[in-house]
């Protein structure tokens, strides 16, 4: 860039770079503390950055592996860590997936569809998104109490009840996407449709390939918030086998033994898969599918 | 190949409170390329989508081949369409762009490369054909849009102002091969343009639509060639329409109705002989009074006398615009509605607030009623009237 800079510019820059670095190390500093308080011998939740005793017993137990205490006693994993994380992906995996396929559908017809009442639902939706999900626990609580009584797989203590009651939060992708659908010109689909195509063929070869960086963006953020989400499952879900990673890591801090160490290496397993979704997501996150189809 | 015809066409995005269009009464036919033409809000491009199935119709009946299409949607029509903004699938390429009406049609894969191969060896497309949109230039992308359309095989090709958002030499050039296109493939083809050039050189015939004015029965102006709606315009709408830049209007009084030569009077007292049939009308009612730019004809020399020659003017020059190699001068004048404009060859050599005489040649002036209407011209235009 040639454009004129001040010649004190050099040194902003570089309080620029102080600060930016200050910042960074305010948002790494918990993450590695976790991770530091994992490879920490016993259960502490405090002490130095770099632990003085390293050990991997905890994540020895994270991995349902028992651990020899260097007393020569031996420690049984307490809890199936690894089940848990199984659990939490089947969940997260499943609701992104129904998440995706309604979200799409609703914003298209947000989108594209003139209907009666159309704006009052979006509002609707967006307001009705802003209570909490934690004050509807007991109305879901008592509603898949209700659905297990005739289809079991979806009753309380089961892992289809929480995929279904995640797919609850979609007004805020319904409204991301339709966001983007809104950016793709219209005479693309009606070209299409000259073309031969019902409305649902133009949806699904033009509209959907044009739309898979939202898509991707959508899946990762139900994928993440499904992975973490507490409350909900913690009243679901019951018995030690059908918990997820986010529930069970509570199961640690019992209020006369805090296990610390246990508890930061089953976070750090959780991360685990949201890193996985993205690195496979992001080459779809790309910029500038739709350039070139229309003139402006 | 088809014939299209619209019966008493009309819509209304408000149940009838307020028209887009109305009565639209037209025929075309078979291999006919027909423009429709208009200023912007007229409706031609409403009129389009209606045709082809985008917009619904509000009353009337739309026929192709005979077949009533109303409530047929768009895929059910057999019609092609091309989109002023090209309206290219991104993701696909040139290849695949073409073919995508073929595989939903679930065509076989032979006669998808055959049509598709034979559409851009007929386009110049060949090189192109493993390209994105992204990768190539307005042209082209039209280009690709037109091979779209012409792989399917339509019965009627709808072109929606498919050249302006090109450059002018690439629309000129793209004109040609339009119109080359039409002379091969001979199929009914309606071209909805602001451009009356292109509506001029490319269409068979030309439909003036006009904004509807509250109270009007319709919008549908005037139909016929492209000379017919020059030389015969039916109204005052299509003659300021149509020409560039538009015909002169001046006020005027009947003063002797005539078969074959009709007398008025100018509001500002001048006396002229018109070659038009107003045996209709009365002595005395208002008429209007046009002439085109190019057939204006200038007086040799300033001098006064010439008031005495018959049809003579008398005004005064507001502005030049010099063309080079013609100039359009501007004038005023007591009778005339906004200006009189001359167009001469050459460079315009008069001076502002110059008073120059025209004379306004009786075969070649055009003769409108009060409410807007023609009167039918008795002498056929000359030709050749302009002059340095």
């Amino acid at each position: 860039m040639a454009m004129v800079q001040p010649r004190n510019l050099k040194y902003r820059v570089w309080y620029a770079r102080i600060a930016l670095w200050l910042f960074l190390a305010l948002i790494l500093f918990p993450f590695l503390m976790i991770i530091s308080v994992s490879f920490r011998s016993g259960n502490f939740a405090t002490g130095s950055l770099i632990p003085e005793n390293p050990s991997l017993e905890h994540w020895y137990l994270a991995f349902g592996i028992p651990w020899e205490n260097p007393d020569g006693s031996v420690t049984e994993p307490f809890f199936p860590v690894l089940l848990w994380l199984w659990n939490s992906i089947k969940v997260a995996f499943f609701s992104s997936i129904l998440v995706l396929m309604l979200s799409t559908t609703g914003a298209y017809a947000f989108a594209r569809l003139r209907f009666k009442f159309r704006e009052h639902m979006l509002t609707a939706m967006m307001i009705l998104q802003m209570f909490p999900a934690v004050l509807a626990l007991v109305a879901i609580y008592t509603l898949f109490d209700k659905i297990g009584d005739y289809i079991p797989w979806l009753g309380i203590n089961s892992l289809g009840s929480v995929t279904i009651a995640y797919i609850g939060g979609i007004a805020l992708h319904i409204w991301l996407i339709k966001g983007y659908f809104e950016t793709i010109d219209n005479s693309l689909e009606e070209a299409a449709a000259i073309d031969g195509a019902t409305p649902w063929q133009a949806f699904r070869y033009v509209l959907l390939p044009l739309s898979v960086p939202i898509l991707a963006v959508v899946f990762i953020l139900a994928f993440i918030a499904s992975i973490g989400e507490y409350p909900v499952a913690s009243i679901l879900l019951h018995s030690m086998d059908k918990l997820t990673l986010a529930v069970g890591s509570q199961q640690y801090l019992n209020p006369q033994n805090y296990l610390w160490g246990d508890f930061a290496a089953a976070a750090i397993l959780s991360g685990l898969p949201i890193t996985i979704i993205f690195l496979a997501c992001q080459r779809w996150i790309v910029g500038g599918l739709t350039s070139g189809g229309v003139k402006g | 190949m088809a014939e299209v015809k619209l019966n008493g066409i009309s819509k209304s995005y408000d149940q009838g409170k307020t028209w887009i269009i109305k009565d639209v009464n037209l025929e075309i036919h078979n291999g006919e390329f027909v423009a429709f033409i208009g200023p912007s809000g007229c409706g031609k491009s409403t009129l389009l989508r209606m045709i082809c199935g985008l917009e619904d119709i509000t009353t009337g009946e739309m026929h192709i081949d005979g077949e009533l299409i109303n409530d047929h949607p768009p895929h059910e029509r057999q019609v092609g369409m091309v989109f002023q903004s090209y309206a290219l699938y991104p993701h696909m390429t040139v290849a695949e762009n073409m073919a995508f009406g073929l595989k939903l049609a679930r065509a076989d894969k032979s006669i998808i490369k055959q049509r598709v191969d034979e559409a851009a060896r007929m386009l110049q497309l060949e090189p192109l054909l493993e390209r994105k949109p992204k990768a190539m230039s307005g042209g082209q992308r039209q280009r690709v849009a037109i091979g779209r359309s012409i792989v399917q095989e339509p019965r009627v090709f709808l072109f929606d102002e498919p050249l302006s958002n090109l450059d002018v030499a690439l629309r000129v050039q793209m004109r040609q091969e339009l119109s080359q296109l039409h002379r091969r493939l001979k199929t009914t083809s309606i071209y909805v343009t602001h451009d009356q050039v292109e509506a001029m050189t490319l269409a068979n015939r030309i439909v003036v639509l006009s904004p509807l004015q509250p109270g009007a029965k319709t919008n549908l102006e005037q139909v016929g060639g492209p000379l017919e709606l020059y030389h015969h315009p039916a109204n005052l709408f299509v003659a300021g329409f149509i020409g560039s830049p538009k015909m002169n209007f001046l006020n005027a009084e009947l003063q002797q109705p005539g078969e074959e030569w009709s007398t008025i009077k100018l509001t500002s007292g001048e006396t002229l002989k018109v070659a038009a049939n107003t045996s209709s009308s009365a002595c005395g009612s208002q008429v209007i009074i046009g002439i085109r730019p190019e057939h204006v004809l200038l007086l040799p020399d300033k001098k006064q006398d010439q008031t005495e020659k018959d049809n003579t003017v008398i005004a005064t020059v507001s502005t030049l615009e010099r063309l080079g190699s013609e100039s359009f001068i501007y004038l005023d004048h007591d009778s005339v509605r906004e200006y009189l404009i001359v167009r001469v060859t050459g460079s315009g050599l008069q001076n502002e607030n110059d008073k120059l005489g025209i004379h306004l040649p009786p075969k070649q002036c055009h003769l409108f009623s009060a409410e807007g209407l023609a009167f039918s011209r008795t002498h056929k235009p000359e030709l050749n009237t302009c002059q340095s």
